[in-house]
């Protein structure tokens, strides 16, 4: 058993060439589902594969079968949900922004069948992944519900339905990210709510992902939101949240970012360290988990090794300065 | 009652229309296309968003803020003193634009927009309404690495860009929408606001229009009509408290009515537009009112936002009935 600071990555990892390939093929009807999720499996094995040569402790699946994070559930809420035309989110990209068009419920397992693949790929432990309730509405269109709190706690027992039979396969870990949560301190509240109900009575470790905000604005509710481990952002604002978390009593676990995931410069090894190093400064070295800032899916396959390689790295070396094992 | 809209509109179409600004940009970055077929996709498909919005029914309309990148770049990259920095989130949308830093002292260099107004009226049998981001929301949505203080951006904005307003005025626009939305993010920064505002509007005899979104303007009321703008242009979907607050004292200009809820693609009906526009007519008569989206049309698909503006000028039409 390891006495701390146990490495992770938030979700995603970059897509192979491949990969993105056949899904524009797939999406111009030029390969059929199959081949496209054979394609799917083959990327997420390599992604396993990386994990383990890099060396982290607790693996994700890599998110190779999503395109973006609410459409992939949108997708499969089939009779609640529809996908809508495009729209601009920054530059030149655009997405389709899902539509509530009906009551949300769960119609069948979304995340199941890829986590027990990449599960059966190694013998570290595979998070679960799921978008968390407040973002899934945030981050759609609705034109069903008379009010945002009905649609988020509607949303939030699909996905708790999802968090329960990903649980029943054997995941330990869940992760229920809300990237959208801190945009607007005075639904922290509904967040919260939405995030008890996805993960009430599970027995796996939940967490749940932040990233972009003002967090100071609401730090007291972030602490005491209804999971084991906040994931937080850390690297790319110079570590300043850290310093929120010495004025507060709190006994949640926390995952401190340590790699910006914003550029493509690899960090050095004693920025990491002196980042990780920051991080002990608040929380005991069982309570701190090291990951990146956020989802990898933005840097290259070589950039994204290449940073994580510096990380583990460090982390080995601050685990030996501190005498503990990994 | 005139029809109008807050600024941008979706760039591009869904299928089986073709994206073409989406494709010709990517093409641009490819290095396969050169800056003038860039330019003329883009003054192609600006045609394309007046002619729309001259179908729909629009009284006054935008160039539809095609060539933008977003409110705050198209301003900064064009003027002395900014770099433009990483992606970081517009309000509490799911939309994110490079955060300006200003670095130096604050310069307008040249014409920004008055081109671009030209070339819209050019091509439009409708008035055009010209856009410039205040400099307050500027400021606030910008990073100060170089001023003393917010507030000295923010005034020193205000002197730059009335250079920019005095070239609009020159270039024959009848009216110039001032987006301010950031100042209902702190409303207590409103005496800066006004000097700002005060500074800027010096001398200029164009018709103004301040227009702001993404909230209601509890603490703003009455003083906001003391600002140098014939007509104050409020979000009512997302500052429904709007309807109340502005029965407090008599409005003393023209009202931008924000209504067509611009960040939800559900379609309201044309009875609850004449609902919203009889709300507030016992304020503000029909007359002194420019009925338009909450807020800018690109948060929507571009279908959605050209039936949306169909209905509001259907809505507008029956209004006209009822109350005459």
């Amino acid at each position: 058993m390891s006495e701390g600071l146990l490495t992770t990555t938030v979700g995603s990892f970059p897509k192979p060439d491949y990969l993105t390939r056949a899904r524009s093929q797939f999406s111009l009807g030029k390969i059929g589902r199959e081949e496209l999720a054979a394609l799917e499996r083959q990327a997420t094995a390599e992604v396993i594969r990386l994990q383990e040569e890099v060396g982290l402790d607790i693996l994700v699946h890599g998110e190779m079968e999503r395109g973006d994070m609410v459409a992939y559930f949108a997708e499969l809420l089939s009779e609640s949900m529809a996908i809508g035309g495009l729209v601009r989110s920054y530059g030149n990209r655009y997405y389709r922004k899902p539509i509530i068009i009906g009551k949300l419920h769960w119609q069948g397992p979304m995340t199941v069948e890829m986590w027990r693949y990449a599960q059966g790929l190694t013998d570290k432990p595979v998070k679960g992944m799921l978008t968390g309730p407040y973002t899934m509405v945030d981050w759609s269109f609705d034109e069903y519900y008379d009010s945002r709190r009905e649609a988020v706690l509607d949303m939030a027992q699909v996905i708790h339905q999802e968090a329960v039979e990903l649980e029943k396969a054997g995941a330990s870990y869940i992760q229920v990210d809300e990237p959208a949560a801190s945009t607007r301190p005075e639904e922290m509240e509904l967040v919260a709510q939405g995030l008890a109900v996805a993960t009430e009575g599970l027995k796996a470790k939940t967490m749940t992902h932040m990233c972009y905000g003002d967090f100071a604005a609401v730090f007291d509710q972030i602490v005491r939101l209804p999971v084991d481990l906040l994931d937080i952002e850390a690297a790319n604002s110079d570590y300043h949240l850290l310093d929120l978390f010495r004025g507060h009593r709190f006994d949640k676990e926390v995952a401190l970012g340590v790699l910006d995931v914003h550029t493509r410069r690899v960090e050095t090894l004693e920025e990491v360290k002196e980042g990780i190093r920051r991080g002990l400064e608040v929380l005991p070295p069982q309570r701190l988990y090291i990951d990146p800032d956020c989802g990898l899916k933005t840097r290259t396959w070589e950039e994204a090794a290449a940073k994580l390689r510096v990380m583990v790295q460090a982390v080995r070396e601050v685990r030996r300065e501190l005498g503990i094992e990994g | 009652m005139l029809t109008t809209v807050v600024g941008s509109y979706p760039k591009i179409p869904n299928r089986p229309r073709p994206a073409r600004l989406r494709a010709a940009i990517a093409r641009f970055e490819r290095k396969e296309i050169g800056e003038d077929e860039l330019r003329r996709v883009e003054d192609e498909v600006t045609v394309e968003v007046i002619q729309e919005q001259v179908e729909a029914g629009i009284d006054i309309v935008s160039d539809g803020q095609i060539r933008w990148e977003d409110d705050q770049t198209y301003f900064a990259r064009r003027m002395d003193g900014f770099t433009i920095d990483g992606l970081i989130r517009y309000f509490d949308t799911n939309t994110y634009y490079r955060q300006p830093v200003v670095t130096g002292a604050v310069q307008w260099r040249e014409p920004i927009a008055a081109n671009d107004y030209r070339f819209a009226a050019a091509h439009s049998p409708r008035p055009v309404k010209a856009l410039v981001t205040g400099p307050y929301t500027l400021a606030a949505l910008s990073a100060n690495e170089h001023y003393g203080s917010f507030g000295e951006l923010v005034l020193a904005l205000a002197r730059e860009l009335r250079q920019e307003m005095l070239s609009l005025e020159k270039a024959g626009a009848p009216i110039i929408q001032v987006s301010e939305p950031a100042i209902l993010k702190r409303k207590e920064d409103f005496p800066l606001f006004r000097q700002a505002l005060e500074q800027m509007m010096e001398g200029l005899a164009v018709e103004a229009h301040l227009y702001t979104w993404f909230g209601d303007i509890e603490g703003l009321f009455p003083q906001i009509l003391e600002l140098p703008f014939s007509t104050i242009g409020l979000d009512f979907v997302m500052g429904s408290a709007n309807y109340e607050i502005i029965s407090r004292a008599p409005f003393a200009k023209k009202l931008g009515l924000g209504i067509v809820d611009a960040r939800n693609t559900r379609l309201e009906t044309v009875e609850q537009i004449v609902e919203c526009i009889r709300r507030v007519s016992d304020v503000v008569s029909v007359e002194n009112l420019y009925v338009n989206p909450s807020s800018r049309l690109e948060h929507l698909p571009r279908e959605v936002a050209e039936t949306k503006l169909k209905r509001m000028v259907e809505g507008v039409r029956q209004a006209q009935e009822v109350l005459g």
